[in-house]
């Protein structure tokens, strides 16, 4: 043992076969944690859909699933922009504000009951420009003058509900009246209802952008270690930038589906969807931290706060209590969620 | 090395310099490497080297001189550039995602349009998991490209940092040129050989400019050795003419005290401090007994899987352990918590210093008296002069410079450091032992040395001390008894008062 650790060749042997029981040891370690973390939520999702069935045979019909999914989408298309905002490392608060500015805008430019113009297509980029604008603000003002995201984006929301709020004005309520648009989102094309499937094609594209692209690898970088990002001269600046805008348009995006749902233009059209969209990207398992996590654990999260919220009321749950109940459920499953991530010695702060 | 006159030189500084303010930290260096050549960089901490290093990966800008890279003068307006260049170099911190896979930290910087990144910036994994095999395999590591960062091993990560140094020189066909800064200072032994010989690869594509704090490894891998003091290059010598306690000398400028310590074996009328016994840990270590003696420094070595850093946080009560005991001056609980392990008089000195032995925007008397007030406390208040007053004392004890106990500790350098948190546990009155846990990591030779001779003071004074060491060579020179931990077991305990373990006694027992 002795001369083998001192002539060449020996060493060489022990380093070698203690490199390769490493390299296994890695790689099993990794795949067990790629397929613990999804596995454990959806069987939470399970066990969910299991007792709400068995508590209301309504629960499993076609008719509920549909309005499960419709209920989904919008939570859905924002939650993919807040989750690729948190794995930055950073928040987006101005959801539901982004959401009034938009809404409202796209309305009063479409065919409404107040008259005026209607701009069609037009009115779609004219909304989503505002959302566009509304999110390159946060973002230039978080990046270049350095202000905590948290701050920046709850300014934001009420400049937009404030936006949304003078739009309004003091007339009657817009309503819309393009009689093909009204209920679009929960009318059903091949089996889905229309704004999911515009949801699936917002989780498509987030995938690709995070999965595939240089802003999403980037954003991952960011939320690991700007510091590093920087001094390996990454463009750290525009990806922020850029993820607080796309985070925006699709806020705006949501803003739009929510008030074709509504028929009515409001201020407060995204009221509660920040509720739900927080603790998705948090269940689903992305770091607040930022760095770590993904768009498709986000899916799982939306749909597990949907579906609770859709079985509480089929329970017959009063409503009195289900604001306490949903928010109790919500913290425990945060809980839950985070346990694994705990450590002795580390300090939350 | 015949063609030394013929091929210019990868690297060529002419008297550069580098000032902050009034601080002159680089003056007028200059130096030359040629291909192929491994170059070991030393000098105590402050002495300018990382500002030479900074300025060569192009974070900093020279104020003076030039630089020419293969022949070609540069100015290098940042990081990008020096890599474009061929430079790269290999951080203290580590640099690399943790959360991203091994391929995607390598391939970090391929432009747009090139590699696997067509033109409108989209991935093509296979492409770049590819690229990243190659690179990997330049240096002889068959890594998965598709393992995570955060799931390698601290000398892993080392190896790929060295392949995402040269892949972009690969890339652009130049020699390449990797700045290894300080890689060996938290390896273990056996780590370190690993990367001794990736760095002997990396001779055949490249030259290596190889920064360490370890005399002996400097000597063992690099053809040069230059030496930095005060800013300025003072020597240039191969390293067959020139030994380790002439470079020691010109490193830190006086001559080492070789104080061997005199040693007694273990007094029978004594009883220990620390005494555990059959300490079990599922998956960690198993049986571990251990007695620890008042005015004693008991070593325990082990390489990383050995388990002895978690038998030392045992000790402590920041890890639990299933079975087994651990006794601290009579007391004997179940359930050993870290309040419990404080108000018993143990102390604990930990590897991590910067995130868990000390608060480092506080300034260094508030770090002292954090733990045990002392003198500085009146019921629940502290009084801010007495405090002063107490650290002062402190800093003229343990010579903690400079002698500013005002000041934020993260302005100190790592060796005053150190001494600080020595000092927040020294400033109990009841003080009965002390773990340290790497104490001098990261600290270079000078500082090194006055923090070993505090912690023998405070060991002659009458305080256990257990320390989990770096090196063998650090337990050779400071401790009493030495436990050696193999696969979660002791493998060999020796009393230095009668034992006289080899290095190789020891190494085999590690192994």
């Amino acid at each position: 043992m002795v001369h083998k650790v001192l002539s060449e060749q020996g060493a060489g042997s022990i380093t070698t076969t203690a490199i390769r029981i490493r390299e296994s040891g890695i790689e099993r370690r990794a795949r067990f944690r790629g397929l613990a973390e999804p596995l454990s939520l959806l069987v939470a999702l399970a066990v969910l859909i299991g007792v709400f069935s068995l508590l209301n045979e309504r629960f499993l019909t076609t008719s509920n699933i549909q309005n499960v999914l419709t209920q989904s989408a919008i939570p859905l298309i924002v939650a993919v922009g807040a989750t690729l905002v948190i794995l930055l490392g950073s928040i987006d608060l101005s959801v539901e504000g982004v959401m009034g500015a938009t809404g409202m805008t796209w309305i009063l430019l479409s065919n409404n009951s107040r008259g005026g113009a209607d701009l069609g297509p037009w009115a779609w980029v004219i909304a989503l420009g505002v959302a566009l604008l509304l999110g390159i603000a946060s973002g230039l003002i978080f990046t270049a003058l350095k202000v905590p995201s948290f701050i920046v984006t709850l300014g934001m929301w009420y400049v937009g509900l404030g936006i949304a709020t003078m739009l309004y004005g003091t007339d009657l309520l817009p309503r819309l009246q393009d009689e093909g648009l009204k209920g679009w989102t929960s009318r059903i094309s091949f089996g889905l209802p229309n704004s999911f499937w515009v949801a699936l094609l917002v989780i498509g594209l987030g995938i690709l952008v995070l999965r595939s692209t240089r802003i999403g690898r980037v954003t991952l970088a960011i939320g690991n270690s700007e510091t590093i990002v920087r001094s390996a001269g990454l463009p750290a600046f525009p990806v922020k930038v850029a993820v607080f805008a796309i985070a925006a348009v699709l806020s705006g995006l949501g803003g739009i589906l929510a008030t074709v749902q509504l028929d009515i233009g409001s201020p407060t059209v995204g009221s509660g969807v920040l509720f739900i969209v927080i603790p998705a990207v948090v269940i689903g398992g992305t770091h607040l931290a930022g760095g770590k996590g993904g768009i498709l654990r986000t899916v799982l999260g939306v749909f597990l706060l949907t579906i609770l919220n859709n079985g509480l009321i089929l329970s017959g749950v009063e409503s009195s209590y289900q604001s306490a109940v949903t928010g109790a459920i919500l913290v425990a499953a945060i809980v839950f969620a985070a346990w694994s991530q705990r450590d002795r010695l580390r300090v939350a702060k | 090395m015949s063609n030394l006159t013929t091929t210019p030189a990868v690297l060529h500084l002419n008297n550069v310099s580098k000032s902050f303010g009034s601080n002159r930290a680089v003056r007028g260096v200059s130096l030359s490497i040629q291909p192929g050549e491994v170059i070991g960089l030393i000098g105590e901490n402050g002495a300018g080297k990382s500002t030479l290093l900074k300025i060569l990966s192009g974070n900093y800008r020279h104020d003076e001189g030039t630089i020419a890279v293969n022949g070609r003068e540069v100015q290098f307006r940042g990081p990008a550039d020096a890599l474009r260049a061929g430079i790269g170099v290999v951080h203290q911190e580590q640099s690399l995602f943790t959360n991203l896979t091994i391929a995607e930290n390598i391939e970090v910087n391929t432009p747009i349009g090139r590699g696997g990144v067509n033109r409108l910036g989209l991935y093509n994994w296979r492409r770049l998991y590819a690229d990243a095999a190659q690179a990997l395999d330049l240096i002889g590591s068959h890594l998965n490209p598709k393992t995570r960062v955060s799931d390698l091993s601290f000398v892993d990560r080392q190896m790929v940092e060295i392949a995402r140094a040269i892949r972009v020189s690969a890339a652009s066909h130049t020699t390449p040129l990797v700045i290894l800064d300080e890689p060996t200072a938290i390896l273990e032994r056996t780590e370190t050989a690993i990367l001794e010989r990736e760095i002997s690869k990396l001779r055949d594509i490249g030259s290596v400019i190889f920064v360490s704090h370890r005399l002996d490894e400097v000597m063992r891998i690099c053809d040069r050795v230059v030496v930095m003091r005060d800013g300025e290059l003072i020597a240039d010598r191969t390293v067959d003419d020139v030994t380790e306690e002439e470079l020691f000398r010109l490193m830190v400028g006086r001559e080492t005290h070789a104080a061997v310590r005199s040693r007694r074996s273990i007094d029978p009328a004594n009883s220990p401090v620390i005494s555990i016994h059959d300490l079990t840990r599922a998956g960690s270590y198993a049986d571990v007994s251990i007695d620890a003696y008042p005015g004693r420094v008991l070593a325990i070595l082990g390489t990383s899987g050995s388990g002895r850093e978690s038998v030392a946080r045992a000790i402590f009560g920041a890890e639990g352990f299933d079975s087994g005991s651990v006794s601290i001056a009579g007391y004997s609980g179940r359930q050993l918590t870290i309040k419990k392990a404080v108000a018993l008089g143990v102390g604990y000195v930990p590897a991590e210093r910067k995130t868990e032995g000390m608060v480092g925007e506080m300034p260094a008397d508030q770090n002292i008296t954090l733990t045990h007030p002392g003198s500085a406390a009146l019921g629940p208040f502290e009084l801010p002069r007495r405090r002063l007053s107490l650290a002062r004392a402190w800093f003229e004890k343990l010579d903690i410079r400079p002698r500013e106990p005002g000041h934020t500790l993260q302005d100190f350098s790592g060796g005053n450091q150190q001494k600080v948190v020595l000092a927040k546990w020294l400033n109990s009155s009841h003080l009965k032992a002390l773990v340290l846990d790497h104490p001098l990591r990261g600290l270079d030779p000078g500082a090194a040395e006055t923090v070993n001779a505090q912690i023998r003071s405070v060991c002659d004074e009458g305080t256990a001390i257990i320390l989990i060491p770096d090196t063998i060579d650090e337990a050779l020179d400071i401790a009493d008894d030495i436990v050696v931990m193999r696969d979660g077991r002791i493998s060999g305990v020796f009393d230095l008062g009668h034992d006289n373990p080899a290095t190789l006694d020891l190494l085999e027992r590690m192994l």
